[in-house]
Order: structure tokens, then sequence, then C-alpha cells
């Protein structure tokens, strides 16, 4: 009964995901064109100054000559068919420009994913088992120490003491592009370059994560079930780690799932440190360049991959905690 | 057609001699990887169709050019062994090299000369549009000779025949489609010395050795990866550790090409900008009161303190000047130094007294009038820029607001609508005051829409008029008296106040040697480039 | 608020030590024109002089004072942070509230709000709305703002959801409360806990976001903030590192401070906290 619940919880949230998703695309077509400026300019700003015939005749390449409605349901239309449009700007579809940028942004947002969410969770529960103690404020004042530190100087300070002094890591890039590894070796690659900003993005939401557990963690322990637990005369650090824990992660679960869209566009300043070559970096040089079509279809994508978490994310909500109801009539 | 021959210049042997002289008495090597670094990635490889900076510093490996320059600006043989300049000016001759191929194997003919110059560079080249404008038709008589037809003598045009500013592409490959939006302007086939083999966005472009280039023996290097790295602390980090070995343009800030020349691993070079020649201006709205008053305009440019801008902004990496043409062109004799000096150590009281005389007397404030200054949205430098021209102004009682807007906005701002007082800006001179000088304030330039050209609208039919006349005149005296009097005029109305050229300087390893032997420095094939 | 709430958290020493560096902060940001009288845009001396050596903080590149920068940037820094959270905690809290407590269609049709603004990558979508509504202190306001409130909303839906469920509301339901006096009397305080900690962090987040916007020469170019500090002296960070050093610890501190403070909100509000 619950599991077939659950599936028709998930179905409704689909087809109610997909108006919000053209919801998202047609907000940000209209608000993009009020951006002063556009592609055909910034193309001939590059260029070094073009002559007027030639501007107008990259308008006319981009269909910019045309009545934003217009362009609007051209736009409207092809999404429908899963046709992202073309790049001008780049030369190439923007469907590929997305893909070939998707799985670079995929490793470097699990991993911080995992280091950010494991930590804090370790960290946020150590903290609070030891509230007032050495242990708290040591870990709660390193937390917000790595929450304060603006990330591009954790990043360069990082390339500093680990890339130039010490020589274990590369300063930047995803792989060697004297050798051009293959294979094993390859993945090896990757991951020796994945370190640095995998460490330099994790620091921000590690510290989070931790804060959040460590307050919810003391929060739950006042719940009247850990009282129950208590006068049932087991110890302190059972209550937390049997009963309170599973409650506990519900907030840092929500947070995780809200920030997956934040990763993706907030890892732009430790994409551009590392030169890593993600979405986020792709979608900031395209909102200066004035490429709509592929800043929408990064929004289009963004908007997708962030449906599917909060889907997710409300289901394990009902795995963690029976009382919430799925589909929610009061 | 009577052809007189003026200027020949006979390769083939000559062209070895050339290569190898001034070369260290040092083996060249075969082998090695050099990785140079462009900031930012470019958008296409499409030299053709576009001149962005970061395009040329790539496609300039891949295609080659009919000519090469040496650095005094004069022609040397590339693709045309050698040419003749017919003594009216209206037709050119190029003799072609023979059993040059394409990357795919095809041969090199005239039939790809005409196709290049007639249905792409006239066509869709930004800068060719006008470059090429008086070329009427290419004949190709036989595959290894190529005439251009002129309507009128375009002198300007022998010096814009590079890899970088007009590349050779291959008939068979571009002519199918259409070319601006050709599948091949992202996987190239050129005749240069690096083939096209992959680029990964965000992060790479490799280019491999074309083992059948033309030149005997060259390239000596295996491999040329581009990488591209958006942050400039992390530039010089990739520098100073050597993963990345050349970086030129201002890729890495001033102050650190500063601290990178301590390096024992590291040199700088300044060479290999004399093609370019920027020069900062400020540009004032001239059809907007009160900077339709020269005297405003001149006073601005006395109170800035050239020196204090080049030793903290540029960190020493500038040259002061009062006029558009760069003093790169003083062997051709275009540069002209006599003309108002703005430069002077009294310089802020004679811009109160300008602004005085021109009726704009302080308030009890101490302010004349206030204005918004728009800052130029190319990075650090131009922020600084920005804000000392805002303390400048304030010490001869002009309260000037900062605007800062991203790139699209701001050219839109100057280059269309005109909604602005007071920016900055820095306009190439390129090759030929023809082609990046009068753009700046020849009334033919004053397009709304375009950028880069005339946004200051101010022209006079003097100035028009010499300048015109410079643009078909052949003789070299005679074009520079023109010069000069033109440098005169605009330096005394100061439409824009010229500050200084920018002197940019390549980051580059030692163990490099040959890198930069062209004026067109990152815009060259480095062909003879090679690692110890 | 009981006498019991001051003694708690007042008599927390890291509270403490949090107000006071607030409260030099805000002072500082009062007084600056008392305590720093030269303009902080100003070129005021050599460029690169080392702190406390004529300068208190030293000069940057043009030679402006960074003592001056600090002081007068607190200004901008605090107020811009503090309105964008003003304006998020608001909004959010209160659809959050709303869709929980509610649920169904109500919670559906927010939650879709939401999400609709969670969809796009937060960072750009504030660097997005900055260009497009050129950049000032009222664009710089927005920005944050628009994209700060969703997470507040979120996490005060899934505390309202949770808290709705459980026994003393259900018998509140039964014995016929009326919905706001339920959801302000017997859901808001003690959702309260996450809602302050979650707020304090986005008034870290907004002084942060302000700094990365203006890093990214986005901010108000006409006011002197932290982030613009930054952003100016980060290429000189190898040879002068008071630039970044000095606004940087500034911000740490000051987010630090919050943090503590918040914390010690949390706490104190919190009585159950005292059981271990």
């Amino acid at each position: 009964m619950r599991g077939l619940r659950l599936i028709s919880f998930i179905m409704t949230r689909l087809l109610q995901a997909i108006p919000v998703v053209l919801g998202v695309v047609v907000l940000n077509f209209l608000l993009l064109q009020l951006a002063p400026g556009d592609a055909a300019t910034v193309l001939a700003g590059e260029a070094g100054g073009a002559p007027p015939e030639y501007v107008e005749q990259l308008r006319a390449r981009f269909g910019l000559d045309k009545p934003v409605l217009v362009q609007l349901g051209l736009y409207l239309k092809n999404i429908l068919l899963l046709d992202l449009g073309f790049s001008f700007r780049n030369n190439a579809p923007v469907l590929g420009l997305i893909l070939d940028r998707l799985w670079p942004t995929l490793l470097l947002m699990g991993a911080t994913l995992v280091v950010s969410v494991g930590g804090g969770v370790m960290l946020g529960v150590i903290a609070a088992l030891g509230v007032r103690t050495w242990r708290d404020h040591l870990i709660s004042v390193a937390a917000v120490i790595a929450y304060a530190t603006p990330l591009f100087w954790i990043g360069l300070m990082l390339i500093l003491v680990f890339s130039i002094r010490l020589d274990w890591f590369p300063t930047s890039g995803m792989e060697d592009v004297v050798a051009f590894h293959e294979g094993w070796a390859r993945v090896a690659d990757i991951a020796h370059h994945l370190v640095l900003p995998t460490i330099t993005l994790s620091l921000f939401y590690l510290a989070l994560y931790t804060r959040l557990m460590r307050a919810t963690v003391l929060e739950q322990r006042g719940a009247e079930y850990a009282t129950t637990a208590r006068a049932k005369g087991l110890t302190e650090r059972t209550i937390t780690l049997r009963h309170v824990l599973r409650n506990a992660l519900l907030p840092v679960i929500t947070m995780a799932g809200v920030q997956v869209g934040a990763l993706l566009g907030g890892s732009v300043v430790v994409e551009t440190v590392f030169a890593w070559p993600g979405l986020g970096q792709l979608a900031y040089q395209s909102l200066f360049a004035r490429d709509f079509n592929l800043l929408l279809g990064i929004f289009f994508l963004s908007a997708c991959l962030v449906v599917i978490v909060n889907i997710i994310v409300d289901v394990v909500y009902v795995l963690l905690d029976p009382r919430i109801r799925v589909g929610g009539k009061a | 057609m009577r052809l007189v021959r003026r200027l020949v210049v006979v390769a083939g042997l000559g062209l070895t001699a050339i290569s190898l002289a001034g070369l260290p008495a040092l083996a060249q090597k075969r082998g090695g990887t050099l990785v140079q670094i462009t900031q930012p990635e470019p958008p296409t490889l499409g030299s053709y169709v576009s001149t962005a900076n970061p395009v040329g510093q790539v496609a300039s490996k891949i295609y080659d050019g009919l000519l090469e320059y040496d650095f005094d600006l004069k022609p040397l043989p590339s693709l045309a062994e050698s040419w003749t300049v017919a003594e009216d000016g209206k037709t050119v001759t190029f003799k072609l090299r023979a059993g040059v191929k394409f990357h795919d194997g095809k041969p090199f003919t005239s039939a790809d000369v005409q196709y290049t110059f007639m249905d792409v560079l006239k066509k869709v080249h930004p800068r060719g549009i006008n470059t090429f404008a008086e070329v009427t038709a290419v004949e190709t008589p036989d595959p290894q000779t190529a005439i251009f037809r002129l309507n009128r003598p375009a002198p300007y045009m022998m010096a814009a025949l590079s890899g970088y500013e007009s590349p050779i592409l291959p008939k068979h490959v571009f002519s199918q489609g259409d070319i601006r939006t050709h599948q091949n302007a992202n996987s190239p086939v050129g005749t240069g010395p690096f083939k096209f083999v992959e680029w990964r966005r965000g992060e790479f472009v490799r280019l491999d050795r074309n083992a059948d280039y033309w030149k005997p023996g060259l390239p000596y290097l295996d491999r040329i990866v581009v990488r591209f790295i958006g942050d400039t602390g992390t530039r010089a980090a990739a520098l100073e550790k050597g993963e990345a070995h050349i970086a030129g343009f201002g890729a890495v800030p001033y102050n650190d090409v500063k601290k990178l020349e301590k390096l024992p691993n590291i040199q700088i070079v300044t060479k290999g900008y004399e093609m370019l020649s920027p020069v900062v201006e400020l540009m004032f709205n001239t059809k907007k009161a009160p900077f339709d008053n020269a005297k405003v305009r001149q006073a601005i440019s006395y109170a800035i303190d050239r020196k204090f801008v080049i030793d903290n902004i540029w960190f020493g990496f500038g040259k002061p000047t009062n006029g558009p043409i760069s003093s790169n062109f003083a062997p051709t004799g275009l540069y002209s130094a006599d003309v108002t000096n703005y430069n002077v150590p009294d310089g802020v009281e004679r811009a109160n007294k300008l602004l005085d005389e021109a009726g704009f007397p302080r308030k009890a404030d101490g302010i004349r009038f206030e204005i918004t200054h728009d800052i130029t949205p190319y990075g650090e430098e131009w922020r600084r820029f920005g804000e000392y021209t805002q303390q400048a102004l304030a010490k001869i009682g002009i309260k000037a607001n900062l605007r800062y807007e991203d790139v699209a906005t701001w050219l839109k701002r100057i280059y269309t609508d005109y909604d602005y007082d007071v920016s900055s800006n820095h306009l190439f001179n390129l090759a030929d005051p023809v082609l990046g000088v009068h753009r700046a304030f020849h009334s033919r330039f004053i397009r709304p829409g375009t950028v880069f050209v005339n946004g200051v609208r101010w022209s006079t039919p003097q100035t028009d008029e010499l300048m015109d006349r410079a643009t078909i005149e052949p003789d070299a005296k005679k074009r520079a008296a023109l010069y000069a009097e033109v440098q005169k005029i605009v330096v005394d109305q100061a439409p824009l106040a010229w500050t200084h050229e920018i002197s940019f300087a390549t980051v580059l390893d030692k163990r490099y040697r040959d890198v930069i032997v062209s004026p067109l420095g990152l815009f060259s094939s480095f062909d003879r480039a090679w690692r110890e | 608020m009981t006498s019991s709430f001051w003694v708690r958290f007042l008599g927390n020493p890291r509270v403490l030590l949090g107000i006071i560096w607030l409260a030099l902060v805000v002072i500082g940001a009062l007084a600056a024109p008392l305590i720093a009288p030269l303009d902080p845009f100003a070129i005021s001396g050599k460029p690169f002089v080392r702190p406390m050596d004529g300068f208190l903080f030293g000069t940057d590149s043009l030679g402006r004072s960074v003592w001056s920068g600090l002081v007068h940037g607190a200004r901008t820094t605090l107020l811009i942070a503090i309105i964008a959270t003003l304006a998020a905690v608001a909004f959010g809290g209160m659809l959050g509230a709303l869709s929980g407590f509610y649920g169904g269609r109500i919670d559906n049709l927010l939650m879709r709000i939401t999400e609709f603004f969670q969809t796009i990558p937060s960072f750009i979508f504030a660097i997005l709305l900055v260009a497009v509504l050129s950049p000032s202190a009222t664009s710089v306001v927005v920005a944050i703002a628009t994209v700060s409130w969703p997470p507040i909303a979120r996490i005060v839906r899934a505390e309202v959801m949770s808290l709705r469920s459980r026994e003393f509301i259900q018998a509140a339901v039964t014995l016929g409360e009326r919905d706001f006096v339920i959801l302000f009397r017997q859901i808001l305080p003690n959702a309260l806990s996450p809602l302050i900690v979650t707020g304090s962090l986005l008034v870290a987040t907004a002084i942060l976001t302000e700094s990365a916007l203006s890093f990214l020469g986005l901010g108000a170019p006409n006011f002197m903030s932290w982030g613009f500090m930054i952003g100016a002296g980060r290429s000189f960070l190898r040879d002068a590192w008071w630039l970044v050093a000095i606004p940087g610890i500034a911000i740490l501190l000051t987010v630090l401070s919050i943090n503590l403070v918040g914390e010690g909100l949390n706490d104190a509000l919190n009585p159950r906290l005292r059981t271990p």
C-alpha cells in the first residue's frame, strides 16, 4: 500500500514538475531579454570592431531580428522536442556543449557532496556529543572559519602550499595535458587533479552541515522520545547514535537537496580558480557573452536536476520520518 | 598588362637564410610539448570570421598566410614566394609556393587564395570587409599565380596578409555549406605547422606537429597544447610551476609579471606586439555638454598623471603618450611627436585655468560640475584606472560618479546609444593607421551599433580629408606628412585623451627558444620554436 | 522574553565576545567619518605602504588608506547584508510556514514557487539579476534576497510539517484553536531554533555573497565595501598580504560573531538543551 502511494506520489510530482521547468525557461527567457546588449554586439566587440553590415548579418543569423514573442515561441517549441538549440558563439549545438561539461560537473559535485555531508554529519555529532567541551568549541570555531573565508582565497592558498611549495598536486585542470594518460593511469590522474578543488568546495558546505547537524542533534535530544529512552536507562551516546541521528539527518538532507542547484552555479569560483571544466564557468561565460541559448539550456538542465533531487529528498523524508504523510492531505 | 616590378622578393633558397639569421649557435632540437595559456577561451577557432584575440592565438598555428613580417613590419614570403605591385597600385600579383599540402593531404593552389579572399575574408571577416573593400577580383591564370585587382590603391592591404589576419582556407573544405556556421570552424584544416587534434571545451585545444609541413625540418615541437585557466592567480602559479610555458596579452597581471621575472626558470619578453600597438584613451562624448567644449577635454587630459598611471596601475608596462598613433610606427615615419604635450608637471593648474576659461567656475562646494565615468569592463587594471580618473578629476573640481557594467552593456552604451559622459578604452593601431587609427575619429566611422569605432562622434572635414589622402598615398614621406598634420589637429582638439601605450609582456619558460620571432608574437605560427 | 532567557543568553561568554565585536563594527560603521576622516577612495599616500607605517593598516595599490576602507566599507557591507537577510527571512519564513501548516494544494503551489527559484543556480542567478538591473546597492540587495529565501522556506516548511503531526499540535487542533494562533503560538516558537541558526548564517552568507559579487566587479561601484577591498587586493595576495587579510579577517570575525550570537540565541531560546 505504501509502495503504491509512493509511486503515484513520484509520478504526480514529475507531472507537476513539467510546468515548473517550463516556467523557469519562460521566466529566464524574458529576464534575459531585459539584459542590455546582445550576442551580436559582444561577438563584434570581441572581434575588435566590425562594420554595421556585419553586426546585422550576425543578428539575422542568431534570429535576434525577430520579435521577442516569436523567438520565445520558437524556443519553447524546440525545448518540447528536447532540442536546446545552437550556440552561435561557440558554433556548436547547446546540448553537446552542456553534455561535455556535465560529467566533470557531476564528478566535482558528487565528490563534494560525499565529503561535506559525510564529514558534516560526523563532525556535527561529535560536537553535539561533547557540547560545550573543547571538542565542540574547536569544531564550531573551525567550521565558522572555513565558512567565512572566501573560497578563492582558500583555493589559491591550497595551490600555493600543496602545489607550488610541496609539489603534491597539480595547480589546475582536470588532467595532465603533456602526458595525456590513458586507461587507469588517466583515472588516477583525474583523481589527483580532483583533490584540491573538492577540498576547497567542500570546506564551505562541510562547515554548513556541521553546524546544522550539531544544532538539530542538540534539539532532538530534548524531544520526548529521547527523554523516554533516557528514562529506560540508555546512555547518552546510544540515544544519540541509535535514535537522534535518524531524525537529525532531516534538516541536513533538506539543505543538501536545496544546495544541488546552488552547487551547480556556486562552484563558479572554484571552477575558475582550478580551471575545472564545469557547467558553472560555462554559465558564467555565456551570461557575459549574451549566449542566451546556452545559458537557457543550462538553466533548463539545472531545473530538471533540482526537480529530481527534490523528489528524492521528499522520498527520503518519508523513509526517515514515518510521521510525515505522503501527498499531504491534512 | 604592364607590370612594373617595384618590389620583388624571391624566396625559395632565401627562406632558409631568413629563418636561420639571428639564431643563437645552439642546435635546435626536435620534440617536446609547449603549453600555452590563452585567456579567455576562444568562442570559435574560425579566425576568418572572428578576430577575437584568443581565436588568433590558437588559429595562427594552423593556418598560414600569404606573407609573414619581420620586426620592422616588412613583409616576408610565406605561402606567396614572391609578389609584385603594379605602379598604379591597382594590381598585385602573387607567385604561390608549389608542393604545399593542406592537413587533409589536398594540394594548395591559387583557387584557395581566390576563394579565401573573395568568398570569405571580403564577406565575413570583421576587418576584412574594410581591408579588402577595394579588391574587385582575384584572378587565377595558373595554380601558382593569384592576381588581385583593386578599384583604388590600397597599400595598407600588404600589411594584412599574415596567417593571423588573413588565414588561407582550403576551398574544398569550406566552400560546402554556409561559411558562417561551418562545422570545420572548430576542426580547422590549414597548411600551418600544427594540425588540429582536439578541443575539449573549458580545458584545452591540442595541436600536433604537421609532419608534412612545407618548411623543411619544421616545426621542431611535437605538440602545442593551449590551456584555458580562468583565474589570474592560478595562471601565474601554473607558469611558476612549469605546468604551462607561455602566456601573453595581460593574461598574467602586470604585478605578477614583475614577480615571475625574478624566477630562474622564467623570462619576460616584450617584443612581439609591434603589429598591435594598443594605445589607452579617455573617450569624451563630444556631442554632449560640457564635452563639446575642447577646453574641458584638454583640461581632463592635463589632469591625468601618466607616470602615476603607468607606475601604479600598469606596473611599468607602458609608455606615456599624447597622440593616437603608437611610437611603434616611428621606424615607418608615421608617428609624430610634434603635438601638444599634456604630460606636464603643472597639469593640474593648467587644467583648472582651462576650466575657468571655459566658463565652469568652482561652486561653493569646490565642484564645477558632476559627470558619470563609465569604467571599462576589461579587468582589474581598468577598474583601477577608472578609480584613479575619478580622483584625478576631483582635483580639478569635477565630481565623477563611477558606473560599472558588463561588456555587452558597456559596448551598447558607448557605441550604440552614446549614452555616456566619459569612458576609457584601448584601440589596437594594428599594422597600419588606416586599419587601426582612422576608426577612432574619422566621420566614416560614426556608426551606431558598431563597436570600437568613432564612439566619441567627433570629426572635421579637414581631418577626414587628410586621412582619406593618406589612405591611398603611395609615397612614404608624403604619407608621413599627412599623418603628422592629423596627429597635431586631433591631439590639440582632444576628442579623446590619449594617455599611454600599453607594453604587453609575454611570460615565457626559459627552456623554450625562438618562440617570439615576429611582430605578431603569440599570433605567429611557432614553427621555429624548440625546447632545450 | 523572561529574565532567565537573558541570563542564559548573556551569561554565555561566547555570546558576549560576539556581541562586543559586532558592537565595535556597528559603532565603527556609524562613526566612520569621525574615526577615519580620509575618503576611502582618495589617493592619500604612496602605494603599498605597510601597516603601522604612517597608516594604521597601510595603503593599497593606488595609495588609498585601508583603515578608511575598512570602516567605511563596514557600512555598505552590513547594511546590504542585513536588509537582504531580513527580506529573505520574512518572505521565506512566511511561505514555508503557510506551506508546511496547510499542506495540500497550498503546499503544492508554494513549493512549486520555491522550487521555481531553487532550480536556477543561485549564484549565477544573482549575477544575472545584478547584470540586468545594473550594479548598484539596490540591485545587490535584491539579488541576494531573491536567491536567499528558498532555503529558509524549505527549512521552515520541514519543521512545521514535522511539528504539525506532533501530539500537542494535534491536541490544539482538536480543541478548535484558530490556525494563526496555533501557527504563531505553538509551531513557530518551536521551529525558531533552526530558523535562527539558518537566519544568522544567512547574514553571513549575504556578507560573503556581497563580497563575491564585488569580487567579480558587480558590487555598487561608488560604495566602499569589504568585498570590494578583497577584490581589489586579490592580485596582490602574495606581495601585499594586508590588502586581502585585513578585510578578510573583518569578514571572518563578523561572520563568526554573528554565528556565536545566533547560536547563543538558539541555546537560550531552547531550554530543552539544558537537559544533558
